[in-house]
């Protein structure tokens, strides 16, 4: 969702340099749509999309820690939280009642890149911090927008596959499910490599859901028509398990195979013994976001866009991942550790 | 209920208001609960007595008013469509695409209503005169309208006039006045011959068309005057957000007949008022906001919103049995 068309973002631009016009004043030091009128403790929103997938749950789970702790030092006293169910609208009615109830913050997983446009200026022209990761809107009338790169997720997929191989070899590759950003962004960040690398042949790609059981039945078919496989692009997690799993089924040798830290798959990777790379849009992305409107509201200055580094899962440190397995859903998502230190880290970066 | 011939003003106000009064029946209990939490609403969130708190309010509530006036006219003819939420769609784009354009707002407008009109008319040819089960003609319409919507706006984008975003969707209640002039016009329509025709059509089209009541006539109508109020509904959303996105509408094909149903619209036709389906689309829309002020949590609001609906629509089933 993130890359709109440059005529839309030129117009939000516009509206956002209208809206600063039109009496917006905030200190220089201060971060965007802060005014320094609000005091701790503060209440929190959380405007989620949608509650229901494992992910979304975990999540949820970072962000409630991160309030407690929150609370614990005396600058939260609430945290309120709205589910969209999938819907836009809904969603913007939310954000609605968020800034009729005047919350101190709002932290946002937006359902629709465009839609929250006006519903976010009125958030912001009342001085409420507004901090958008994962889905981002294209709006710039928010305070920071948080995410990993998604581009760069195939890029290094794709670097991982292509040394593997030594250069020569046939992949199949497993993408998301097609019209989607995210697994177009990340599908597109492995192009130039995969172009500048002519001696790796492509046998087939399949776009399925982010589940196992569809990326299981779409590889079982491709392994019939296609004898010998030397590596799997896979440019989701449930996607690798769903390959792993079908190999095995057919008495195939494990090949090389990208993939992300969904459970599920890095227990495959341990006990397959495969050679394998994983990355992750973290869970902690959540918690980060609450702990980053905290610290806009009570006046630090926030860069209008955190870029999350990707953290990297290989062969040499998956043992510390799988340790830790237990701490979370069988069908949930290995995150890696996060703590105070390092969110002050990603907020110092410029 | 075919008396909607009856309740055209002129036979004496007395009988006007009896049968008026006779009609709500069915939805009385609706309007209780709608009244209940339109006051639970009101002491939960004081701001909603001034301008800017009502024009939000009704705001989040008009497109929805909308989609189920849409869905509420084909359900009393005896027909559903499930391009709802596609059309509400293809509105948007278009509103999106043309109206910051050389065609302006004015030419804007009028492709929005004319694609909606168009193909509300087609769908309703192909229903009526092939004779084919509505809800397969509107779903397999539906794939079609929401791929030509995204053919109009691939991804997110598109713009709106400011002026016109601030007009419909500012902080004056300029939206619950349209929806006012909408319900005015629909009070009108049924006072047409086409009007007259809708319930007779929906509720005994042989018997209707026996009476020389023009059946497929009123039946095409009213597809064409629902395309009109979904792509309408769509012009609004894409004026509240500013911008146009070809997936928006799609939750609203569901909401519409929730709301209609909520409404005591029947799904066998001639049955309901369009009151009872404005206020299902209210009490859907109140309940989002009541329960974010009550401060349930995401999962007890699923319960809840599963509750209200179905208590809302069995109490009165259980009174009219008891009767």
């Amino acid at each position: 969702m993130k890359k709109s068309s440059l005529f839309a973002s030129a117009s939000m631009l516009g509206l956002g340099l209208l809206m600063s016009v039109a009496g917006v004043s905030q200190a220089d030091a201060a971060a965007n749509c802060i005014k320094g009128d609000r005091k701790a403790p503060y209440t929190l929103g959380w405007a989620n999309i949608y509650s229901v997938p494992t992910w979304m749950k975990q999540t949820q789970g970072t962000i409630e820690a991160e309030v407690e702790q929150l609370k614990k030092e005396g600058l939260v006293d609430k945290l309120v939280v709205t589910d969209a169910q999938g819907d836009a609208n809904v969603q913007i009615q939310q954000i609605q009642s968020m800034i009729d109830a005047d919350v101190d913050a709002i932290i946002l997983i937006a359902g629709s890149s465009t839609a929250p446009a006006r519903v976010l200026a009125d958030a912001c022209a009342k001085g409420i911090a507004i901090i958008n990761f994962d889905s981002l809107v294209d709006t710039n009338d928010v305070t920071a927008k948080v995410n990993t790169d998604s581009n760069q997720w195939g890029e290094q997929a794709t670097k991982f596959m292509i040394d593997a191989l030594g250069g020569k070899g046939k992949i199949i590759i497993l993408n998301g499910p097609a019209g989607v950003s995210v697994s177009d962004d990340r599908r597109a960040g492995g192009d130039a490599l995969l172009k500048a690398n002519p001696d790796i042949q492509i046998l087939a790609e399949t776009n399925t859901a982010y589940n196992v059981a569809p990326a299981q039945e779409a590889v079982t078919s491709l392994l019939f028509a296609n004898p010998e496989i030397d590596g799997i692009l896979s440019f989701g997690g449930a996607l690798s398990a769903g390959a792993v799993l079908a190999l095995d089924k057919q008495g195939r040798e494990q090949v090389p195979i990208t993939g992300e830290n969904a459970r599920q798959f890095l227990e495959l990777w341990k006990e397959k013994g495969l050679k394998s790379w994983a990355t992750m849009q973290p869970n902690w992305l959540g918690a980060f976001a609450a702990y980053t409107a905290v610290q806009a509201l009570e006046g630090k200055d926030v860069p209008a866009f955190v870029k999350i580094p990707l953290p990297v899962i290989d062969n040499s440190n998956i043992d510390e991942y799988l340790a830790r397995a237990k701490d979370f859903p069988a069908d949930g998502y290995i995150y890696s550790p996060y703590d105070r230190e390092l969110f002050a880290k990603l907020l110092a970066q410029k | 209920m075919s008396n909607a011939s009856l309740s055209a003003p002129g036979r004496g106000n007395a009988l006007y208001w009896a049968i008026q009064a006779k009609r709500n029946i069915g939805v009385r209990s609706l309007f209780l609960v709608v009244l209940a939490f339109m006051v639970a609403y009101g002491f939960l969130f004081h701001g909603l007595f001034t301008g800017t708190g009502f024009a939000k309010f009704t705001q989040s509530w008009f497109p929805l008013a909308l989609v189920a006036m849409a869905q509420a006219i084909l359900m009393l003819t005896g027909g559903i469509s499930l391009a709802i939420g596609a059309l509400v769609s293809l509105g948007a784009v278009i509103a999106a695409t043309t109206m910051t354009g050389p065609l302006g707002v004015a030419g804007g407008a009028a492709v929005v209503g004319i694609v909606g009109l168009g193909i509300g008319a087609a769908t309703g040819l192909i229903v009526v005169k092939l004779r084919l089960p509505a809800i397969v003609v509107t779903l397999a319409g539906s794939f079609i309208i929401a791929g030509a919507a995204l053919l109009v706006l691939p991804r997110p984008g598109g713009a709106m006039p400011d002026w016109l975003s601030n007009l419909l969707a500012g902080n004056t209640p300029a939206a619950f006045a349209v929806l006012v002039v909408i319900v005015l016009l629909w009070k009108l329509y049924l006072a047409t011959p086409l009007g007259l025709s809708l319930y007779a059509a929906g509720e005994n089209p042989v018997g209707a068309y026996r009476s020389g009541v023009p059946v497929d006539a009123a039946r095409i109508a009213a597809y064409a005057i629902s395309g009109l109020l979904c792509t309408g509904a769509g012009l609004f959303v894409a004026a509240q957000t500013g911008s146009g996105d070809p997936i928006i509408g799609t939750s609203f094909t569901l909401n519409s007949i929730a709301a209609a149903v909520l409404g005591g619209i029947g799904f066998l036709g001639g049955q309901g008022t369009m009151r009872g389906a404005l206020a299902g689309s209210l009490l859907l829309s109140l309940m989002i906001s009541v329960m974010f002020f009550l401060g349930f949590t995401p999962v007890a609001q699923y319960v809840a919103q599963g509750l209200i609906i179905i208590g809302a629509v069995a109490i009165p089933q259980f009174r009219m049995r008891a009767r």
